[in-house]
């Protein structure tokens, strides 16, 4: 072995690595830029009273201490947005397994019903929302059929009591198809044989659905879970488009609690509203990911 | 591997909130000042327009680029929604266009930030040869006038007057309501059922104008106090809030669907409104021309109205400033303030283009009346809202209170003192 083979050995290496670095090198970058560097410095804004437009001024954790103890809308916000998560948690993948499991029967048609379900997911949530606003008008289709009925009209969006459910509803149509094509394709993977056995040893559907159907779809429960309450605590173009917030903040939200504070330029306070929200999200993360292990 | 797991979900869910948020980049703060373009040199100006379809920017631009051969116009049309948002972005971000039209309403933050260039300053004092204040009402350069600058060249303007139903008064041989007292019983003659009732709506601008009518505010002349629970301001309320009542007005919640539809189906024949409303019933209800008239609002202890419009500004980080200002002059001109009304339909904000022949004409949809003359009489005792930081917070501290007075959940005094108590929390920081 020469000194040049073990030199030129080395060449190669490098070069290898170097197309390595070479191929990561956008991802990474794209990390960075957009992601790491962003995180960082809107973490730094929300220890500072900062507006954009002039200097930062360093608060610490005033931000946190204001939310939390003076922001009565801030806490309302928060509160809604539990609701409506707990709201559209309880319901919407219940209704998506329920769905999934009547269409996992041997029906006719089963793409179409398939395709009509998902639909509303691949619609706009404006498109929806706006849909769901004539809806609940004060002459909309509900209160026509609730008037036919001999009841009194509703105040879908304006009574402060039912606004937030309104909203959930609305939100609940547009997303249960997702989950419904989830668990169906759940459903479509466990293997005949174990409900075949179950049912030569008695086993009654009830007794099938808990001890076979349910374990079995643990793993995408745990899926359809964690990104549903991540995507509800997120809600904000339903409240844009359908409420405003209103009436009376009765659905107003996290997100637009905190846009309304970005469009106030309110940048140090807005980033300490994110960072709440992201920590909220990492509890329900942390506790998805515990159950999804176990 | 579960650190990892962990590691990639909070930088998953991170990534989604920040997305959410819209993160941008640090901003430095605006320090350019304004350069002095030689006449030869070339220059090029951007200039947001939030008009949309009816504009009366774009008709101008190629007229001032013949006045102006080095200064060409990079025109962006944007639309009233987007602006805000896209505005706080460039601004805060350190690239701003030359020329924005902004909404008045958003004018308190940016001026309490000293985010526009001072027009004062740029125009030697006079807008086309005419001294600031004899361009305008006073209400007018009050509404443009921050800490003796003036922030913005108000364009068109927007103040509330009183839309009713003329074929319906005369037919039930009404009088146009001069006074408070006056309307309370003409909407309850009006009102039938669930028709032809006063569009009751919770939130500022119409809050804010039952308060001015009854002399009242709503802050103190220095911005420290909150006024809008004064005994003023709270009868201005309770008398508001008796229409409902009364049942002689329909409360005007999110699911009552746009004001036009009310208008078609007729459960509103009366509302206050300014005179862009005008081009929204001419275009969406032309089949109800004629039987509508405009006239001042009912007055309390003093005719009232918010001020707002849109407002030209250059925001103070442009490097552009002077071709900027040539812009804004040419857009000011009598003859191109006409086009606010020509093409936008709504009201030039220059005394002079809006008692010129073009605009103030007799409007056949108002039964050929001269409904400008309306708006000019309400401008003049019109007053804009409180240029103070914390403008957002008030506001919707007052207009919760408006929705609980309007939704019958709380005594007007109890909802008013709860919201002051808000609005001077966010004051006093």
């Amino acid at each position: 072995m020469t000194a040049g083979s073990v030199s030129k050995r080395s060449m190669q290496k490098i070069q290898n690595y170097l197309m390595a670095y070479a191929f990561i090198a956008v991802p990474v970058l794209s990390f960075v830029v957009f992601l790491l560097i962003p995180m960082v410095v809107s973490f730094w804004w929300s220890l500072n009273d900062y507006n954009g437009l002039q200097p930062a001024k360093f608060v610490g954790l005033q931000n946190y201490i204001e939310l939390f103890t003076k922001d009565k809308n801030f806490i309302n916000a928060l509160r809604n947005t539990t609701s409506f998560v707990l709201l559209g948690m309880g319901i919407g993948p219940t209704l998506g397994l329920l769905t999934a499991i009547l269409l996992n029967q041997k029906v006719r048609f089963l793409s179409i019903f398939r395709t009509a379900y998902y639909l509303p997911v691949m619609t706009s949530l404006v498109v929806v929302s706006t849909i769901w606003v004539m809806l609940y008008n004060q002459n909309g289709l509900f209160n026509t059929l609730l008037g036919s009925l001999g009841f009194e009209a509703v105040g879908w969006l304006s009574d402060p009591k039912i606004a937030l459910v309104s909203v959930a509803i609305a939100s609940i149509w547009q997303g249960f198809g997702f989950e419904t094509v989830i668990f169906l394709a759940a459903l479509q993977s466990i293997p005949r044989e174990q409900y075949e056995a179950a049912m030569i040893d008695g086993a009654s559907g009830v007794q099938q659905f808990f001890y076979i159907t349910l374990p079995a779809l643990r793993p995408v429960l745990a899926f359809v879970y964690i990104y549903g309450i991540i995507g509800s605590y997120q809600i904000f173009d339903q409240v844009f488009v359908m409420t405003s917030g209103g009436p009376m903040q009765s659905t107003s939200t996290i997100v637009y609690f905190l846009f309304g504070k970005f469009q106030d330029l309110r940048l140090g306070y807005a980033s300490a509203i994110a960072y709440v929200l992201f920590a909220i999200l990492v509890i329900f993360s942390f506790i998805a990911f515990k159950m999804e292990k176990e | 591997m579960r650190t990892k797991k962990v590691l990639l979900g909070i930088v998953l869910i991170l990534y989604m909130v920040l997305s959410a948020c819209g993160a941008q980049p640090t901003a430095t703060p605006s320090t350019a000042q304004p350069t002095t373009a030689p006449n030869t040199e070339k220059v090029t100006i951007t200039v947001w327009d939030y008009y949309g379809e009816a504009t009366p920017i774009k008709p101008i631009i190629e007229g001032f680029q013949k006045e102006y051969p080095n200064i060409s116009v990079n025109y962006e049309a944007l639309d009233w929604d987007s602006t805000l948002e896209k505005l706080n972005v460039v601004m805060t971000g350190g690239t701003p266009p030359d020329v924005v039209t902004i909404d008045m309403t958003w004018l308190p933050k940016f001026a309490a930030l000293g985010a526009f260039a001072d027009l004062n300053q740029l125009s030697g004092g006079k807008l086309n040869n005419v001294a600031w204040k004899d361009a305008y009402t006073a209400g007018g350069l009050e509404s443009i006038t921050y800490q003796n600058q003036i922030v913005a060249a108000l364009y068109d303007f927007d103040v509330y007057a009183l839309y009713y139903r003329a074929d319906l008064f005369e037919k039930k041989g009404l009088s146009v309501p001069k006074t408070w007292a006056e309307l309370k019983e003409v909407s309850a003659k009006l009102a039938e059922g669930d028709k032809y009732k006063y569009q009751w709506l919770a939130e500022t601008f119409h809050g804010s104008q039952w308060i001015f009518e009854n002399g009242g505010s709503l802050l103190s002349a220095d911005h420290k106090s909150v006024t809008f629970n004064a005994p003023e301001a709270v009868e201005a309320i309770e008398t508001y809030a008796s229409l409902l009542t009364d049942k002689s007005a329909i409360y005007w919640g999110a699911d009552q669907g746009e004001r036009i539809q009310g208008l078609k189906d007729e459960r509103i024949a009366m509302f206050s409104d300014g005179p862009y409303n005008m081009g929204i019933m001419k275009s969406a209800a032309p089949e109800m021309a004629g039987k509508w008239r405009i006239a001042l609002h009912p007055a309390g202890k003093q005719s009232g109205s918010y001020l707002g419009g849109t407002g030209l500004v250059i925001p103070a980080s442009s490097k552009q400033q002077d071709a900027a200002w040539k812009f804004i002059e040419y857009a000011m001109r009598v003859e191109n303030q006409i086009g606010v009304y020509k093409y936008a339909g709504a009201a030039p904000a220059l005394t002079a283009a809006l008692q010129s022949p073009e605009v103030n004409i007799a409007d056949p949809y108002f039964g050929g009346q001269k409904v400008f003359e309306v708006f000019l009489e309400a401008m003049k005792t019109a007053q804009h809202f409180p240029y103070v930081r914390q403008w957002s917070d008030v506001d919707v501290a007052f207009s919760q209170a408006m929705e609980k007075v309007g939704l019958g959940q709380m005594a007007v005094k109890e909802a008013l003192d709860e919201a002051a108590q808000t609005a001077t929390e966010a004051l006093n920081k």
